[in-house]
């Protein structure tokens, strides 16, 4: 009467389930490969990162930056377990890849230790506002901040309530940078800015509860970093609150109602990079993405019409941020 | 504090606890079925994440939000028929096959929707449907009775388990296989059917909660659920294995996140303690499991294989 | 009897598993209103002769013929169909089902997918009262006491009208009182005509109950017979082979000092209820004190309390030769003198994965016999373990095999070899011949008698009446955590010990 798991049938039921996950995969992946375009640089490229790369947000926003230098990346996505990005990256290293990125503030331990194996191979990581002393190592960040700030004066013309909510996910990186520069410029325009960190970057259901939140208390312009915003503009959609993104153009999301979103250029800095690269520099040097190289651009969605009055405000703070004349708190 | 204790915020909190709940609530009385009759699914999630996915695919494509619901279901069926097998007629380790079904959820969910979708496009949220008469209650008819049809579908699920394993035939053979599947053996009920059976209802269950998750929503994403599945298999025994326990717990959990995220909006928890009002669900549940353990027995046979040799 | 065809015929029942043959051409046969006792040592092919009867295995060879046709039945819903009723062992109860809903688990309900629980506990009462089998319907298993569990088992045979029914050991859990009661019930089953098939190996039972006897050996019939032409001897010859002796005899010793004294001893269960509740022993050297009861009433707890394995509760006395024993460690109890056969032997008496040498130097692989400086010492151990495997008769191919791989007869004896050598002052044996071959029981009963005579104090726990009885000087029976009684095994009879396991002179 003793129990008596088949196990080996079970692995290889396993197994086939598995396989079959794989094959599809690899058919995926195809598309990708496929293709070798260098337009600047002979140097190949291979980006790590840990969310989706068509996310509507941080993997996609380095994806579509490297695209747009005319290089076609290897792409390893998905890897929100350091372990697997870390092996990936030391693959792709091993591989002789010129120029890996490790798109990821937490890939940064595995980095210190794979970078100085690989001398000849150039490690591009961030966020990061420092490279760990590494000379074949490049970080970079954006100073989201400064959109944030742009963000939040146009927001602050939008509200009728004078309250705006702000949907984040765990306090830390460009988040934080680019939520205290929202706040910085919705109130520098006297509106009151309600923030919610929901402590979690992929629990949508509970980032759309927040929104919904928000709008309880009065908020009724609404804006939001990671991933897990889609569940928060799905209730502005629902309730026809207009919307302020960053990270990546997420018009897409609702035509009618996001105003405007901050972009990464990250392309601006990886040119820069490449520049050195190509004469002969490995590493070494941080740079930031700005308004002013930029680096990080505001672009309205020309589906949600703004004033003259707005338009031109939204200019100037730029302009301001630009010259040093409005600080962002950054 | 005070701006908490407004009628308005607290209708919305109840309303919000409940739309939090919903999808726990169908996925762990699911669940319940299964670990009576002695199967655990640790891979809760994953068919949640593949349902979700599918259904949220088919919206997208057909603009058909029943049918979304409906594949859904399929989806989940599907699954249980893969689980059941693995499970009933290859005896596999439950806890580590159920794994198995997350993981291929968690990875397949996420290839088709970046091979088939790509970039999250908003699909058509469920519809809110108020119930005549109810839903004209002051405050009380906006938090409980304006929703869309599957929360109540969820909340009817409540008596409809309860009634199934205390009343028919087949919820007494589900108690009896997973408590003694010896002794159901001895009298002629078939383990693996009934097994099968149930496995195939949670399964189901966990469909429908996909669904029910990405179409309340209106959106798809990798890793959609976060975890939920694993929580619903908690609060399965969070509830003592019975359904009237068990939508306590999600709605505990529902609220004490919905109570969380409206006290954060209200700026009433300050941003230094934002991470740790954020475990107050899971704390609250762990605490409740220590002061439970040892009141409540699991079914005996639960994890365990059957056979007659 | 009728002259009919009989109401079962197995004939010529073959059954291999791997490496084994469990059933060798066997022929059993049964007859309307009689009982039919089937008898075997543990591993003899009882059991699997009845799962072939209840559809559980297929026999590779044979035929079975029920009421003169031949039958093929291929699940115990075909065998219930054939009113074939089976009273498990292990009881086949659901303990968090109704007594009514365990009776209907499996029968088609009257009310479709709806359970019809108030008609069956109308047939439950009709059937409890026709046939002396007091039951509520509407009481939860795990409420009732294990009498009344056997009786939901027999009343669930009779709900679903079986004509023949198998009772596989139903007497291993009950005190005397309830098997009196049971036997009583079973004859009126046999008068309204239904035939029982009794498994067991408890020789008295076997004789007072059966009208014929068929004793089973390694898969074979050894012998029929009927209990007026044998004796409890001659079945056990049938079943082992050999001759055997079912009591020792005890040659006279005189009495020496006390040597395990107890007083005021309470110690919490598991459960964190009073298991012991302040008992007082003694224990003199030369003398094997039983202590007799039903399976849970404290016995596990006092034996492991005194051999250390739990603490007691409060202020207590417990000495071994006028030392105190409390706060004692296991390691410092051993070198006082005391040995330990536990209940579970393969939990707390030997460790299934290591070979027979292993475990017979596990207490004393540190000690200068055994090891020099931390090493081992191969040699003295393989000279050691030679000589117990030969001294002990320990059946094994070597004494490099794995424990887990002998009989229970053969780990129990390696466990007595181990604590036996050690010489000790005090011998607590729990239940040293339970699920162990016959003659393995008498070999163990023969060291026991043997200890006694070189002046050890031996406390015995058992639950086979008939070892307490046949082995003791005296006897202390528990009830409910107290010592109910002591009586000296020359005055001691089955009844009056009864009794007092049931608490009734309590």
């Amino acid at each position: 009467m003793k129990p008596k798991p088949n196990s080996r049938t079970f692995t290889r039921l396993l197994a086939v389930l598995l396989a079959f996950t794989f094959v599809v995969a690899a058919c995926g992946s195809d598309d990708a490969d496929s293709g070798d375009a260098t337009v600047d640089t002979d140097l190949t490229v291979a980006i790590v990162a840990p969310s989706a790369s068509e996310d509507l947000a941080f993997t996609q926003s380095m994806v579509d930056s490297v695209k747009a230098m005319g290089i076609t990346p290897q792409i390893t996505d998905g890897t929100f377990i350091v372990d697997d990005a870390a092996a990936a990256i030391r693959g792709y290293a091993e591989d002789g890849i010129n120029v890996v990125i490790a798109h990821g503030t937490q890939f940064g331990g595995s980095l210190a230790e794979i970078a100085p194996d690989f001398p000849d191979t150039t490690f591009i990581w961030g966020t990061a506002t420092d490279t760990q002393g590494l000379d074949n190592v490049f970080a970079y960040y954006p100073e989201a901040d400064q959109g944030g700030y742009v963000n939040g004066v146009v927001a602050a013309q939008l509200t009728q309530s004078g309250t705006i909510g702000v949907v984040g996910p765990v306090q830390a990186g460009d988040a934080v940078a680019y939520i205290d520069g929202f706040a910085a410029g919705a109130e520098s325009q006297g509106a009151t800015v309600n923030i919610t960190y929901t402590d979690s970057f992929s629990d949508v259901a509970l980032a759309a509860e927040a929104a919904q939140a928000h709008l309880t208390n009065g908020a009724d312009v609404l804006t939001g970093t990671a991933q897990m915003v889609v569940g928060a503009v799905g209730v502005a959609s629902e309730n026809d609150i207009p919307w302020f993104g960053t990270q990546a153009n997420q018009t897409p999301l609702d035509e009618g109602l996001v105003v405007a979103s901050q972009v990464y250029h990250w392309e601006v800095v990886l040119k820069e990079m490449f520049a050195l690269i190509e004469d002969g520099t490995k590493g070494g040097q941080t740079f930031a993405l700005t308004l002013e190289n930029d680096g990080l651009v505001i672009e309205f969605n020309d589906g949600y019409e703004l004033d003259g009055d707005t338009t031109k405000l939204a200019e100037d703070t730029i302009a301001g941020i630009i010259d040093g004349s409005i600080s962002t708190g950054g | 504090m005070s701006e908490f204790f407004t009628l308005s915020v607290l209708v919305a909190t109840l309303a919000s606890g409940i739309r939090l709940a919903t999808p726990y609530l169908i996925a762990a009385l699911g669940e319940t079925i299964g670990q009576r009759s002695g199967v655990l699914n640790l891979g809760v999630d994953g068919v949640m994440l593949l349902s979700a996915f599918f259904a949220y695919w088919t919206v997208l494509e057909t603009k058909n939000l029943w049918l979304g619901v409906a594949v859904g279901i399929v989806v989940g069926f599907v699954m249980g028929i893969i689980y059941g097998i693995i499970t009933v007629f290859f005896h596999a380790t439950q806890g580590i096959s159920g794994i198995g079904i997350f993981l291929f959820g968690l990875g397949f969910s996420d290839l088709m929707f970046q091979k088939q979708v790509g970039t999250p496009r908003p699909i058509k949220q469920l519809p809110d449907v108020s119930i005549p008469l109810l839903a004209d209650i002051p405050h009380v008819g906006e938090a409980l009775f304006q929703h869309n049809l599957l929360i109540y579908v969820a909340f009817l699920l409540v008596p409809i388990v309860t009634f199934m394993l205390k009343r028919t035939t087949f919820g007494m053979n589900i108690s009896a296989v997973g408590e003694n599947p010896q002794a159901a053996d001895s009298l002629g009920v078939s383990v693996a059917q009934t097994r099968f059976t149930a496995i195939l209802i949670g399964n189901t269950m966990a469909g429908l909660a996909g669904a029910a998750l990405t179409l309340e929503l209106g959106i798809f994403q990798a890793n959609l659920t976060s975890g939920l599945g694993f929580i619903a298999v908690a609060l399965v025994y969070f509830g003592a294995w019975r359904p009237v326990g068990v939508m306590g717990g999600a709605l505990l959990y529902g609220l004490v996140g919905a109570t969380v995220v409206q006290l954060k909006a209200l700026q009433v928890i300050p941003r230094s303690v934002s991470d740790i009002a954020s475990m107050a669900p899971a704390l609250l549940t762990i605490a409740a499991l220590i002061v439970l353990a040892g009141r409540v027995k699991a079914p005996s046979a639960l994890t365990r294989p059957f056979s007659r040799h | 009897m009728t002259t009919e065809a009989p109401l079962l015929q197995m004939r010529g029942i073959t059954k291999r598993f791997p490496g084994v043959i469990a059933n060798e051409d066997v022929d059993f046969d049964l007859h309307g209103g009689e009982v039919h006792t089937l008898l075997g040592e543990n591993g003899a092919g009882k059991s699997t002769l009845m799962k072939i009867l209840f559809g559980l295995y297929q026999p590779d060879e044979g035929e079975v013929l029920l009421r003169g046709k031949p039958i093929d039945i291929t699940s115990p819903s075909e065998a219930i169909a054939a009113r074939i009723g089976m009273v498990h062992q292990h009881f086949m109860l659901v303990p968090t089902l109704t007594v009514a809903e365990n009776v209907a688990l499996g029968i088609k309900s009257k009310r479709g997918m709806l359970t019809d629980l108030d008609s069956v506990s109308e047939r439950i009462r009709e059937i409890s009262d026709s046939h002396g089998l007091a039951v509520d319907p509407s009481v939860e298993v795990w409420r009732l006491s294990v009498g009344e569990r056997q009786r939901i088992e027999i009343v669930k045979a009779l709900f679903r009208d079986a004509e023949l029914l198998v009772l596989d050991e139903p007497t291993a859990v009950l005190t005397p009182q309830e098997v009196d009661d049971l036997f009583v019930i079973l004859r009126r089953m046999t008068d309204e005509g239904r035939g029982l098939i009794f498994i067991s190996h408890k020789l008295h039972e076997v004789m007072s109950l059966s009208d014929r006897i068929t004793v089973l050996r390694n898969g074979r019939v050894t012998g029929q017979t009927v209990p007026s032409e044998t004796s409890r001897e001659q079945l056990a010859q049938m079943m082992v082979g050999r001759a055997v002796r079912l009591t020792p005899d005890k040659p006279d010793v005189k009495a020496g000092d006390v040597r395990l004294k107890v007083r005021g001893l309470t110690v919490r269960g598991d459960r964190g209820t009073k298991a012991v509740d302040n008992i007082d022993l003694d224990v003199y050297g030369g003398e094997i004190l039983g202590v007799a009861g039903v399976s849970g009433n404290g016995q596990r707890e006092l034996a492991e309390v005194i051999a250390g394995l739990r603490e007691p509760e409060g202020t207590c006395t417990i000495e071994l030769d006028g030392t105190s024993l409390v706060g004692a460690d296991t390691r410092t109890r051993r070198d006082r003198g005391l040995s330990y056969v536990p209940e579970e032997r393969m939990r707390d008496g030997a460790i299934g994965d290591f070979t027979v040498s292993e475990n017979m130097i596990l207490v004393d692989h540190g000690g200068e016999r055994f090891s020099r400086s931390g090493l081992l010492n191969f040699g003295a151990i393989k000279d050691h373990c030679t000589e117990l495997v030969q001294r002990y008769a320990v059946k094994t191919p070597g004494i490099d095999t794995p424990t887990s791989s002998l009989s229970g007869g053969n780990i129990q004896k390696v466990i007595m070899a181990r604590e036996l050598t050690a010489e000790p002052h005090l011998l607590i044996a729990s239940q040293p011949t339970r699920g162990v071959d016959i003659g393995s029981a008498e070999y163990i009963h023969e060291r026991l008698v043997e200890q006694r005579s070189r002046g050890t104090a031996t406390l015995l726990i058992s639950e086979d009446l008939d070892e307490v009885i046949g082995l003791s000087d005296r006897i202390a029976v528990m009830f409910d955590g107290r010592v109910v009684g002591i009586v000296d095994s020359a005055d001691a009879t089955r009844e009056g010990i009864g009794l007092l396991m049931a608490g009734v002179l309590a």
